[in-house]
């Protein structure tokens, strides 16, 4: 277990220095440069700039700085913010990002075992065709129209009570994270619902639900250890991949409801082509992600015994 | 000795797309203390479907339960596996299934997996009902049952899976072990341990055990009395002995023949039974076999044959017209044969013929072809094939 532990983490540093890699030498084919936003540059002032931020080495020599840097656990500095290091931004708003998405993914987990099991259950009777119809809303439409029509929702909904119920946008208290994390987490948990519920078909009929029910146990006793206990198994082999859907479209939903994210300083960096904050994002996001995915693994593991881990 | 279980015209049905399939079409037997039942019959005959609907496990809907009843020491459970709040299954009932592999939940243990009936059942605490599976798993004789215990189905073979099923069924002492073609899935010498475990567990508890299988060899082996079943009916029962000896069905001989005996030569072909079981969605009118039966009369197409009653108390099908008649011909036909007369005083004969008068000459005349058919077989067993019931 610890030695399959250590060799996934090893191969996920591979994996963070290739997406460094790739994003470094993408990002500097983009045509333009962080200082090409500046007005009143002249060539003097650009000359001096590009000393200064070491951008007039050539593109090999300043990759090789940078991944010094980055083996350093040094992002850098902001080119767009002034003074501003990128481990400040990350640190500073990526709990933001984590605690919205950890809550959404847990929506979306809870949700999607929830209603796949009791699809499931009631297969082909009204609670069924009613939560699959919903399913299929939620798989199609995207998040960000989930976010405006669900603060239009709220507006209305605090002006009929005459009291905020619940904030429409912000950041702060744990009223302030329901609706965003809700939002964002309701593809993934559309997504879930439906492989939940043909996982849990599955078992339904599986032989050894029949011999758990000729051994006269409880249907509570069955469901709970016999039928939810398999049927989860395909559940957490996405919850990786669900993690990296819920990030990026965090990136949205952060933007709609003003949530002081990373999202946010990804996108403008795209935008503003600030060199380093990109790097910084990407590379933070990109190793985040690797590292839940190994993270779900070795859960899956402990959760399925046939699963050895060597 | 009164039956433990008493099952009497059971019926059950399926809905499908295609129809409603007639899987069980009025059984009746009885379970004894102590004692082996075989049901024996092809594939879809509704072997299964008969105890399973008595466990309760048959899905409803699509299944039904049409009519019948199944006493347990008196109490009708059809319908509803509990009797005073509990649930008889895998306390006074145990059962074990055809392939140990996908029977058992992949992710618990063993040892938990044997624990939980006796949670459920004798309110046993975890510790305490994981020490008895252990326990158990030694009386199944499995290995060092202790490590056994914590392992999961993935590291058990087929076999020890089965002895493993078997330790579950009989965790709560059930007056009953239903096993439900228990053998087939394993090794033929893997059988042959499994067949024997449970005749000696069936000995150390009294048990009586339900054994469902299409292998003539099994049912030598273990039961005491066999029912044959055909499309949904018991076309014959009686003892093992009576059943191999001296069966009447034409049905329960084609099995016979099927059956390779020890004497069969490399280069005797199999005698198969021609063709396959009727369609259950419309069940033909008249008797099931005809269409397959070599003895088939005009008779057969709009009734079924009388019951064979092999031992007096063992008629599978009381039907009184009918088996007056049977009693009547068979009478006839014992007087010149070697054969044991039915036992039963033949006393509704004299008032019988002015109730189904045009009958009666079929099937006077179907069975005076049976029971030639059967003095040849006889004839021919007692040469070819005398060790088919050990």
């Amino acid at each position: 277990m610890l030695r399959y532990a250590f060799k996934r983490l090893m191969q996920g540093i591979i994996t963070v220095f290739f997406i460094a890699t790739a994003t470094f030498f993408g990002m500097h084919s983009v045509p333009g440069d962080p200082l090409a936003n500046d007005k009143a540059m002249t060539e003097k002032i650009r000359a001096n700039l590009e000393v200064k931020y070491g951008l007039d080495k050539p593109l090999l020599s300043q990759y090789g700085i940078y991944m010094g840097n980055l083996l350093r656990g040094d992002f850098g500095i902001s080119y767009t913010q002034e003074n501003r290091r990128v481990n400040d931004i990350i640190r500073e708003h990526f709990p933001v990002s984590a605690t919205l998405g950890i809550l959404a993914i847990a929506f979306a987990g809870l949700g999607g075992v929830l209603w796949g099991a009791l699809t499931a259950l009631y297969r082909n009777r009204l609670p069924d065709l009613v939560i699959m119809l919903l399913v299929i809303l939620g798989i199609s439409v995207p998040s960000f129209v989930f976010a405006a029509l669900g603060q239009l929702l709220l507006v209305n909904l605090n002006d009929q009570f005459g009291f905020s119920l619940l904030p429409v946008a912000g950041w702060g208290t744990v009223a302030h994270m329901l609706a965003p994390s809700l939002v964002l987490g309701l593809g993934t948990m559309a997504y879930l619902t439906r492989l939940m519920r043909s996982s849990m078909l599955e078992i339904i009929n599986a032989d050894f639900i029949r011999t758990a029910k000729s051994k006269g146990l409880p249907a509570t006793r069955i469901f709970t250890h016999h039928q939810l206990r398999n049927a989860i198994l395909p559940v957490i082999t996405v919850l990786g991949p669900s993690i990296a859907a819920i990030t990026t479209g965090g990136f949205v939903v952060e933007m709609l409801f003003a949530i002081p994210g990373l999202g946010r300083y990804f996108v403008q960096a795209v935008q503003q082509l600030d060199y380093t904050v990109i790097m910084g994002t990407t590379v933070f996001y990109g190793a985040f992600l690797v590292f839940m995915v190994i993270v779900v693994d070795l859960l899956y593991g402990l959760i399925d015994p046939r699963v050895r881990l060597e | 000795m009164s039956a433990l279980l008493e099952v009497r015209d059971l019926e059950v049905e399926f809905d499908t797309y295609g129809g409603t399939v007639h899987a069980v079409r009025g059984v009746s037997f009885d379970v004894r203390a102590g004692k082996t039942l075989a049901i024996v019959g092809e594939s879809g005959c509704g072997k299964s479907v008969t105890v399973q609907s008595i466990m309760g496990l048959i899905p409803i809907p699509p299944g039904r339960i049409v009519a019948g009843t199944a006493k347990l020491r008196g109490v009708d459970i059809l319908g509803r596996p509990e009797v005073d709040g509990r649930d008889v299954r895998g306390d006074t009932i145990g059962m074990i299934f055809q392939d140990p592999m996908t029977s058992l939940n992949p992710t618990m243990t063993i040892g938990d997996q044997i624990a939980e009936t006796l949670q459920t059942h004798r309110g046993q605490a975890r510790p305490q009902a994981r020490a008895r599976a252990v326990e158990l798993l030694e009386m199944t004789r499995i290995p060092e049952a202790e490590e056994r215990a914590g392992q999961y189905p993935f590291e058990f073979s087929g076999g020890m899976l089965q002895r493993a099923m078997i330790a579950m069924a009989i965790a709560c002492e059930p007056a009953i072990l239903v096993a439900d073609e228990p053998s087939t899935a394993l090794d033929v010498t893997i059988q042959a341990q499994i067949l024997d475990l449970l005749g000696d567990l069936q000995a150390k508890t009294g048990m009586a055990i339900i054994l469902i299988t299409h292998d003539l060899g099994v049912v030598a082996r273990l039961a005491d009395e066999v029912a044959v079943m055909y499309a949904g009916r018991i076309v014959e029962h009686g003892t093992a002995d009576a059943v191999f000896h001296q069966s009447g069905h034409p049905y329960t001989q084609g099995l016979k023949a099927a059956m390779p005996t020890r004497n069969s030569r490399r280069d005797d072909p199999l005698q198969p039974i021609d063709g396959s079981p009727p369609d259950l969605f419309a069940p033909p009118p008249g008797c099931a076999y005809r269409p397959r039966c070599p003895n088939a009369m005009r008779i057969c197409e709009r009734r079924d044959p009388p019951a064979f009653p092999l031992e007096p108390s063992d008629a599978s099908r009381p039907s009184a017209a009918v088996d007056v008649v049977s009693h009547a011909s068979r009478g006839d036909a014992a007087s010149g044969s070697q054969a044991p007369a039915p036992r039963t005083p033949p006393k509704e004969t004299e008032a019988h013929p002015a109730k189904d008068a045009t009958a009666a000459p079929h099937h006077r005349d179907h069975f005076s072809r049976c029971w030639l058919h059967r003095a040849e077989a006889s004839a021919h067993r007692g040469t070819v094939n005398p060790g088919a019931s050990q």
